[in-house]
């Protein structure tokens, strides 16, 4: 048969004889909303619109693997694209970055750090927190500055936040570059310490790994968070200002607690929660892999903290995101 | 008539080259898609998007939610600070599709065609109601946003990637996305470049190369010349002969009449007809028709302010003449005298 179904109860004679400048009236439909859901169930039909099962969910989103590194370089191969120096300014950004600090922290205000080259704590603090920094600020635009992508293809939402910052893990890495390079220049400079390259440069990637695993998590959080209300978006410079001070990126915040005037029971407390919340721990590491300082010696409990820091971040926040799941690009 | 229905924007476009086209009849299949009472409720942030909407025949309103104390002591400025407003955009729409079928949606702007479209894709979060499919319903619409700062050829591997190709499965069908999309070389140029008759032609090639078992098009043949239509429609017939189901929006009846086996109407969120194709277009043609010369509000007002002034200029010059019989009349009088 070739004849079109038609769900209208009665053949539909409107507009005829009736006034033609009305519309039609709203079809009464045949069947009832069980018969309807009987028919797709009998016919297998899957429900759309339905948050999918933890596990098939996280299938799913592994065979997207290529979809999430293809996102991520292209992002970051076109935020570069505009310019005349194009993918130049991958070096070129951070090195005036660095330069900005130095000039204003290291040289201008010569304050005490207690460290012997206060040009590569500066250098790896700042590069290493805008990792963080962006993103968070990168996380939270993945969902909610997609609507029309999120109205128009269907994949795992997850996708967005990962390559968001898998994104920021590519631009990070000529960046970490320069770092290095930086880092073992300043020791030339008069009254700064001499760094040396040491088998423990090998362990950088598995900090900046961890850090990668810790900063997706913040990602899906923060993607979860602004999708539904927006304005969260306006707090977060604020925020992360805050964080960047009580992380130590340009000074060590821990000297500065001793010299608070609390109890020195909640002066513990204090300084116990700077030392050992994430961002601190992550740039405790790579300054203690990369410099020769002995306030940084290696540290098996910052590692160890580390790695839980980044699981446990990841794992919240991927949960976290996945219950959202079928309410993004609604809002 | 309601104050929205004068505000409707009729829109009856005739492409000549479909004209007397028909749609391949195809056997019937078993159902596919089914869609229960579905309701579309989306929240606009900012309290402006009201007047506007509602002027469309949108139904809206405001979001009443019990709030706590503090919460309201927050909101106290409402309208401008927090103001949400809720758009019910699709009002309870069921109807069951079967593979093989064409499927064109008709309706005046703003009647909740694109967001149902978008809904029974999975694309967009029913308020209640459900849509039921079998295989992976995949949405083509002019604006879906790839990224215009790359190439078409990084764009092919992302839309591809997107639809769930894996990127062997893409670099194989690559040289018959670009020839179907017919932009040639510059497919290696960044898509901003583009035209928006080649962005159309390209992401209707990216969506259509997945072979998906539901296509939907919103609008995009619209941007086409003829040849490429002449193409997508043979694309539509092969996704409909492999058993697949397509579902069409498009403001160009004849478009519609010349792709589509049945048609859905919509009206202010609701399904108002369904049925095979000639009957539904004809009924929404007269409707349409109707509305055509009767004129908005604003062609109304003009031609009353036209009126008004003639009026008053034809009362000047009765006035200008009594006047001046008036005078005369004196003035014989005083001759008279």
């Amino acid at each position: 048969m070739s004849t079109p179904t038609t769900d209208a109860a009665a053949p539909a004679k409107a507009a005829a004889g009736g006034d033609a400048k009305k519309p039609p009236p709203p079809l009464v439909p045949s069947t009832t909303s069980a018969e309807r859901l009987a028919l797709a169930k009998k016919y297998g039909l899957r429900p759309l619109n339905v948050r999918p099962p933890l596990g098939e969910y996280i299938r799913d989103l592994t065979r997207r693997w290529a979809f999430i590194r293809v996102l991520a370089t292209s992002t970051a191969y076109a935020k570069n694209q505009n310019n005349y120096l194009g993918q130049l300014w991958a070096v070129l950004n951070p090195i005036l970055n660095a330069a900005v600090y130095v000039l204003i922290f290291g040289v201008l205000l010569k304050l005490s750090r207690g460290v012997d080259n206060s040009i590569a704590f500066i250098v790896i603090g700042v590069f290493m927190y805008r990792f963080v920094e962006a993103s968070v600020t990168g996380g939270a635009k993945s969902i909610s500055g997609k609507t029309q992508l999120l109205r128009s293809l269907h994949f795992p939402r997850a996708v967005l936040p990962m390559s968001t910052v898998l994104s920021l893990l590519t631009t990070l890495i000529p960046a970490i570059v320069v770092m290095c390079g930086i880092t073992l220049l300043s020791g030339f400079l008069p009254g700064y310490e001499m760094i040396h390259v040491t088998w423990w440069w090998l362990l950088l990637p598995a900090a900046v790994a961890l850090m990668w695993v810790f900063n997706t998590g913040l990602a899906f959080i923060m993607a979860r968070f602004v999708a539904s209300t927006p304005d969260i978006e306006n707090v977060l410079p604020f925020v992360m200002r805050v964080v960047m001070y009580a992380s130590g990126v340009i000074f060590p915040v821990v000297s500065y607690v001793e010299r608070l005037v609390i109890p020195e029971t909640s002066k513990a407390v204090v300084g116990g929660i700077l030392e050992y919340q994430p961002v601190a721990v992550y740039l405790y590491l790579v300054r203690s892999v990369l410099m020769q300082e002995e306030i940084f010696p290696p540290s098996g409990l910052m590692w160890a903290l580390g790695g839980a820091w980044a699981v446990l971040f990841f794992v919240i926040g991927f949960v976290v995101f996945w219950r959202g799941e079928e309410r993004y690009g609604r809002d | 008539m309601t104050e929205a229905d004068e505000h409707m924007d009729f829109d009856l476009e005739v492409e000549p080259e479909d004209e007397g086209e028909e749609a391949l009849e195809t056997e019937l299949g078993t159902p596919c898609l089914v869609v229960d009472d579905l309701h579309v409720v989306y929240r606009v942030i900012g309290g402006r998007a009201k007047k506007e909407a509602e002027k469309q025949g949108a139904e809206i309103r405001e979001v009443k939610v019990k709030v706590p104390f503090y919460k309201r002591l927050l909101q106290a400025g409402r309208r401008h600070v927090g103001a949400v407003s809720e758009v019910h955009a699709v009002r309870g729409v069921s109807f069951t599709v079967r593979h093989g079928e064409s499927v064109g949606i008709v309706g005046v702007n703003g009647s909740g065609k694109s967001t149902m479209l978008r809904a029974i894709a999975g694309l967009m979060p029913p308020k209640s109601g459900s849509v039921h499919v079998s295989g992976e319903p995949s949405l083509l619409g002019v604006n879906a946003a790839l990224m215009p700062m790359l190439t078409g050829e990084r764009n092919i591997m992302i839309g591809g990637l997107a639809l769930g190709l894996t990127p062997k499965q893409v670099e194989e069908r690559f040289d018959e996305v670009v020839e179907f999309a017919g932009i040639g070389d510059f497919v290696y140029l960044p898509m901003k470049t583009y035209s928006s008759g080649m962005g159309a032609r390209l992401r209707f090639a990216i969506s259509s190369a997945a072979s998906p078992d539901i296509l939907m098009i919103d609008e995009a043949l619209a941007t086409g010349d003829a040849a490429f239509k002449e193409r997508s429609k043979s694309r539509i017939e092969e996704v409909r002969s492999n058993a697949g189901t397509v579902f069409l929006v498009s403001h160009s009846i004849s478009t519609i009449e010349a792709m589509c086996t049945r048609v859905l109407w919509m009206h202010q969120g609701q399904l108002v007809m369904d049925g095979p194709v000639h009957e539904v277009a004809d009924a929404y043609k007269k409707f349409v028709r109707a509305q055509r010369p009767g004129m908005g509000p604003a062609r109304r007002r003009a031609l009353q302010r036209k009126r008004a002034a003639e009026e008053a200029a034809r009362k000047k010059a009765e006035a200008d003449a009594q006047k001046k019989a008036d005078a005369e009349a004196k003035k014989a009088a005083e001759a008279h005298a």
